[in-house]
């Protein structure tokens, strides 16, 4: 599914947070989202969701205008992306088993299936071990791959991670951001939101830098940033 | 891959049918919502309990009314009527009364009671002998008691009481039948208060059991988040809690029909006493059963609106949409 976004702005109150931005991304591309603490990031992750509309401008998903989305049909809408989050949002109450199960349960697969895909992609995270153990008992680099593997489980068309390493030191993030391009390898188009510079800038995927809202590069790698 | 998903990541088959999904849904949400009660059982078991008292007490009213009501319907052998005659009417006008009486129809027997014989019983049954030896003449006439036959129901007895009223010779028929309209009165105004307690109760149950699940949705508002984030619509997520709703209110329905029961029992025998009639009363157990599947309707469904109020105005309020 390519993304496009056209001239889309964002305002809240008074503060413009994405400002006259306009880039595409193509079905199976990966891409990182960097810039400051403020930028715009997660504002136009957000849109991309339809936790929030932009204020002006279109972005569009496979074809099809996110301002024609009605209210009715976004939970529908945003089962085609898996979403990993800064924070993991896992559930303390569900084991990671059912952590990891819970898009499925809302796709509704059969228990089968569910069994059979938990446990591909918790073997993908390498935590096939620890499928019974509450999320509280895992480190924060073994809660972030379980969030990951609720985010690809249900083989979602577009994954989106904020911030995914924030909370992870330079070894575990720079492991998080492998899993990132192992899934974006079999097809799946990514974006990962983050605002460190480093462990990007060793990756050879595309870089989006924001600054205060606006778009100032549109590189790959290393190279992007020097240009 | 914008126009197919095979490319993507994972084994298995996709989702099953809509029908099935749904289904299945359904199926877990009920074994969430009887794990939740089952693992909070203090919280599930007082509202269970107060839902139970407030159905149990309209019900236990319409019961008492319908149960007293279908008894003076019942009513098929009426009480006598007392024909007074007039105190020149003679024994022997009398005797001629009571055979006029007996060709009509609707009456099964005429006994005459004699003046004399009546006083005799009065002394006898009251003491008051010196009293009555002051008298200087019998204050008593003679009377007719009028059996009316076994099929005559309340109003053919009325019909009676008019009817004899107009015979020459009578001075008043007596028809002790006050007491029974009195009850039906009575009995009217306790289906009456029954109901207007029941909307009253209805409103209530509403209200506490949707409070209960207010809290229960506040307790799991990091759950319903991550449910929306990750696609779940509002559909998903409320259903463990139209299913808490149901089974708290048919749980409800359960206690309100078992204390309901109990009190039937319990003045099952009051109630056939104040009828003298042992045989005609309808069996209390299908009674009680009768209720009891009623109840646990009527709890389910009130669970159910409460669920769904407060999914309305709490659940589908927590952002993301
Ligand atoms: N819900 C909101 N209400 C008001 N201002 C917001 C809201 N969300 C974000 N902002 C503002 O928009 C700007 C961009 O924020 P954000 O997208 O979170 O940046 P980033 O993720 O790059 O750190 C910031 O200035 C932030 O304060
Ligand atoms: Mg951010």
């Amino acid at each position: 599914m390519d993304l496009v976004f056209d001239r889309v702005n964002k305002r809240y109150e008074r503060r413009e947070a994405l400002s006259d931005l306009s880039f595409e991304m193509h079905s199976g591309e990966m891409a990182f989202l960097t810039g400051h603490s403020g930028a715009g990031k997660s504002t136009l992750l957000r849109l991309l969701l339809l936790l929030d509309r932009a204020s002006s401008g279109e972005v569009s998903v496979g074809g099809r205008p996110l301002s024609k989305v009605k209210e009715s049909r976004i939970a529908k809408y945003r089962q085609d992306f898996g979403v990993v989050f800064q924070d993991h949002k896992l559930l303390a109450d569900r084991s990671v088993y059912h952590n990891v199960a819970l898009p499925l349960e809302i796709a509704g697969f059969t228990k089968r299936d569910i069994d059979r895909r938990v446990r591909a992609a918790l073997d993908k995270v390498g935590l096939l071990d620890r499928e019974r153990a509450s999320p509280d008992a895992l480190s924060g680099g073994e809660q972030q791959r379980v969030g990951i593997a609720r985010a690809v489980v249900a083989r979602p068309k577009i994954l989106i991670a904020d911030e995914p390493t924030g909370n992870l030191d330079p070894q575990l993030s720079a492991e998080i951001m492998g899993l990132f391009s192992a899934f974006n390898s079999v097809g799946v188009t990514v974006i990962v939101a983050s605002h460190d510079l480093a462990l990007i800038s060793r990756m050879s995927q595309r870089i989006l830098t924001l600054d205060r809202g606006r778009l100032i590069t549109l590189g790959a790698g290393s190279r992007g940033m020097n240009e | 891959m914008s126009n197919s998903q095979t490319t993507s990541a994972g084994i298995g088959a996709g989702p099953r049918s809509a029908l099935s999904a749904w289904a299945h849904h359904h199926r877990q949400a009920a074994l969430i919502s009887l794990d939740k009660l089952i693992r909070e059982p203090i919280a599930s078991f007082l509202t269970v309990l107060v839902i139970g008292v407030a159905l149990a007490v309209p019900s236990l009213g319409l019961s008492l009314a319908a149960t007293v009501q279908g008894q003076i319907s019942q009513i098929d052998a009426p009480p006598q009527l007392s024909v007074l005659l007039r105190q020149d009417t003679s024994l022997a006008d009398a005797h001629k009364l009571r055979t006029e009486m007996l060709r009509k129809p609707g009456i099964a027997d005429v006994k005459v009671i004699d003046r004399d014989s009546a006083l005799a019983d009065f002394v006898s049954a009251t003491g008051l002998e010196s009293l009555v030896q002051r008298l200087n003449r019998n204050p008593l006439p003679h009377t007719l008691w009028v059996y009316p036959s076994a099929n005559t129901r309340l109003a053919g007895v009325e019909q009676l009481q008019v009817d004899l009223g107009s015979l020459a010779g009578v001075s008043q028929v007596i028809l002790d039948s006050r007491w029974l309209e009195r009850l039906n009165a009575f009995t009217d105004l306790l289906r009456t208060i029954a109901m207007v307690l029941g909307a009253v109760m209805a409103v209530g149950v509403v209200l506490t059991l949707g409070n209960t699940l207010r809290l229960g949705i506040e307790a799991r508002r990091d759950e319903i988040v991550v449910i929306k984030l990750i696609g779940g619509g509002n559909a998903f997520a409320r259903r463990p809690f139209l299913y808490t709703g149901l089974l708290t209110g048919a749980l409800g329905g359960v206690f309100g029909g078992l204390l309901s029961g109990a009190a039937l029992l319990i003045l099952d025998a009051p109630v056939k006493r104040l009828f003298d009639l042992y045989d005609q009363a309808p069996s209390v157990p299908s009674l009680i059963l009768s209720e009891l599947l009623m109840l646990i309707s009527i709890g389910a469904i009130l669970g159910l609106i409460s669920a769904w109020y407060s999914v309305q105005l709490h659940l589908t309020r927590i952002q993301p949409r």
